[in-house]
Formats: structure tokens, sequence, C-alpha cells
């Protein structure tokens, strides 16, 4: 969508655009979807919102902070969010059915194909299906990075990143345990100084 | 095998509650491949690399492994539990949110939550590679993948449907 020239009113620094509507919102999270093959999704987000006017980049970073606290997948917590600030209850359940919707048809799609043959999968297709989940590792590693990096800033942060993976990769231990533990200790670690 | 809706809804809801910053793929591994027996660790890698080619987020693997355990109904069932909770729970986080931010333990907070999601990530990698590397050459697919995807700005759908074509002519 191409922002319309703003006839008057043009003293303002702020660019005068339409409001969010509900069809308007789950457009954006529509479009946000299918650009966001092979990931990106906050990155998407994010232009998708501004150059609506719809929020502002302190504002999307509040939201992109928030999202990385709650559990679950990031890019849908995120779109819950932005739904819930611009629109509400109502807001959050559209943004979520936008992101997915597209996903949701390729992979039904897609797995009827190959879960549903009657004689398993075709040699070729097996054999670029782990082509493809090799690459699949490549991507989780780079995602794995920043996460990395930033962890690798706190204070004690590495120690207790190469625990967890130990406990779970390792010991296979319950991960509610782990996470409880890693919680208590990570809070102790970093408490609030009174002096502040 | 046909699981209940009702039991697959349930597991997936508590899946997506224990995944931070994404895809737990360590717990995911050990409550749908060693406990409910529901996927084979081919099918969790199968899947997983179907979400990175997916239009949006890349855990829609989920809709893929719940169609396993349970057909339409599992598929949809799988899909609702991992998604819906956490987005209830973003929801109500953002308008609590005002609060939240003059909180002093929110610092805090995210000082020991990262160490965790960091620990998660180092073992999905891992879970991730016992299942989907089986030779020298996809090993060197993985390693050639990562390079590409840290060094270049090569979208990663690309690179992955590349990998399958590769994949297929090698005979995997």
């Amino acid at each position: 969508m191409s922002a319309p020239t703003t006839p008057a009113a043009s003293a303002a620094p702020a660019t005068p655009t339409p409001p969010p509507t509900p069809a308007g919102l789950l457009r954006l999270f529509v479009g946000v979807a299918l650009v966001g093959i092979g990931g990106g999704l906050p990155a998407h987000t994010r232009r998708a919102l501004t150059t609506r006017g719809w929020m502002t980049d302190a504002e999307f970073a509040e939201a992109y902070t928030l999202a990385q606290l709650t559990p679950g997948p990031n890019a849908v917590n995120l779109a819950a969010m932005i739904g819930a600030r611009l629109l509400g209850g109502g807001g959050a359940a559209l943004a979520v059915v936008g992101i997915l919707t597209p996903g949701l048809i390729a992979m039904l799609t897609v797995t009827v194909f190959t879960l549903g043959l009657p004689g398993g999968l075709p040699p070729a297709v097996q054999s670029g299906l782990r082509g493809a989940a090799c690459a699949a590792l490549g991507v989780m590693l780079t995602a794995a990075l920043p996460v990395l990096k930033v962890t690798a800033g706190i204070r004690f942060g590495p120690t207790l990143a190469v625990i967890t993976f130990l406990l779970l990769a390792v010991l296979r231990a319950d991960l509610l345990l782990v996470l409880a533990g890693t919680m208590i200790v990570g809070l102790i670690l970093h408490r609030p100084r009174s002096g502040e | 095998m046909t699981a209940e809706p009702l039991d697959i809804l349930l597991t997936f809801a508590r899946l997506g509650l224990v995944s931070f910053g994404g895809a737990n793929l360590p717990e995911i591994e050990r409550v749908l491949v060693e406990q409910k027996d529901w996927i084979t660790p081919q099918l969790l890698a199968n899947g997983f690399a179907l979400g990175q080619v997916m239009p949006g987020p890349n855990m829609l693997a989920m809709t893929h492994y719940g169609f396993a355990a349970g057909g339409w109904l599992g598929a949809f069932a799988a899909t609702l539990g991992f998604y819906g909770p956490t987005a209830l729970l973003s929801a109500a986080a953002m308008t609590a949110w005002q609060r939240l931010s003059r909180w002093r333990w929110l610092p805090s907070l995210r000082s020991a939550l990262l160490p965790f999601g960091a620990g998660v990530l180092l073992a999905g990698v891992l879970v991730l590679a016992r299942g989907s590397i089986h030779s020298p050459a996809g090993a060197l697919i993985a390693a050639v993948s990562f390079a590409l995807l840290w060094r270049t700005r090569v979208n990663a759908a690309l690179i992955v449907v590349g990998a399958a074509v590769l994949g297929a002519v090698l005979g995997l």
C-alpha cells in the first residue's frame, strides 16, 4: 500500500495515517507471514507497523523485549501483543490468526502429501528432506547466535548456559526443574541492588 | 497410532508454555518421541525442515507433528494448543506492561532467563543434529548453510530449498 500524500496539515512532524482497523490489522499480519518465509518475522513486523504509523520504534522495541520474556514462539507472541495494544483482545486474536493462516494452509497441504502416502515417502523426496534438515540445522545455529552473544555479556551467563545445556542434552533432565533451578540461581546472582 | 485430540491439545499447550525464545526442541523430542511415541526422530527433523520453508513462524512444524499423531483433528489440536495459551498470555502481559516496566526485578529476570534460553538453544542444535545428520555429506551441507547464513544475506528459505535439491540429487 502506498501512503497517500497528505494535503494540508503538513506542519506536524508525525505523519497522519488512518488508524488501525480490524481488517487492516489482519491484512498486515498475513502480509508479514507471506514475506517472512525463512524467518525475520520481527523485522518485517516492525517495518509494516512503522510505515503505517501505527507504532513508533520505541513502542515496538518495548513490545519486542516483552515478547522475549513470555514463553512460546516469539513472532506469534509479538503479534498477539501488538494486536492487543492496537485493538484490544479481538485485535490480539486477529493478529495471531493472520500470522498463522498462510503457513498453516501451506503446512497442511505438504503434510497431507508427505504423511498420507500409503507406501511412505518416495526415496527422492526423503533424500531431499534429509538435505533440507541439514540446512535447517544451519538456520537454527544462526538463530542461536544473537542469544549466545547477549548471554556472553551477562555475568555468569556462559556458565549458566553451559550447565543448562549439559543438564538438558546430556543428562536429559526435566525442563521445568532446570528452568526453576537456573531462574533461582540467576535471580540471586542478579538481584536488584538497594542503592539504585 | 492415533492419539486422543484432547491429549494432543494439552501436550502441545504444555510444550508451548515451556518454550522460551522460540523452539524448545529438547523438550519436544523428549515428550513427542520418547515419552508419547507419537513421532520418530526422522519425522521430527523432517517437520522442522519443512517449517523453514513455510510462510510465517518456523514452528509450524507443530502442525506436522500433530497430524502424524492424530490426523486432521490432531493437526488442529496441536496448532491451537501450541500457539493459543502463549498468545493469550502475551496479550495479557502487554496490557500489564506499563506497571511491569518499572518493576525493579525485571532486569534481574531478563539476566536469569537469557542464559537458560541459550542453553536450551544449544541443546536444540544437538537434538536436531542427531536427527538430521547421518553422513559426512549431510554435515557438510549443514556447515555450508551455516556459513552462508552467517556471512551473507541470502534468504534462509532459499538455502533450505537448495539443500533439499542437493539432498535429492546426492541421494542422502
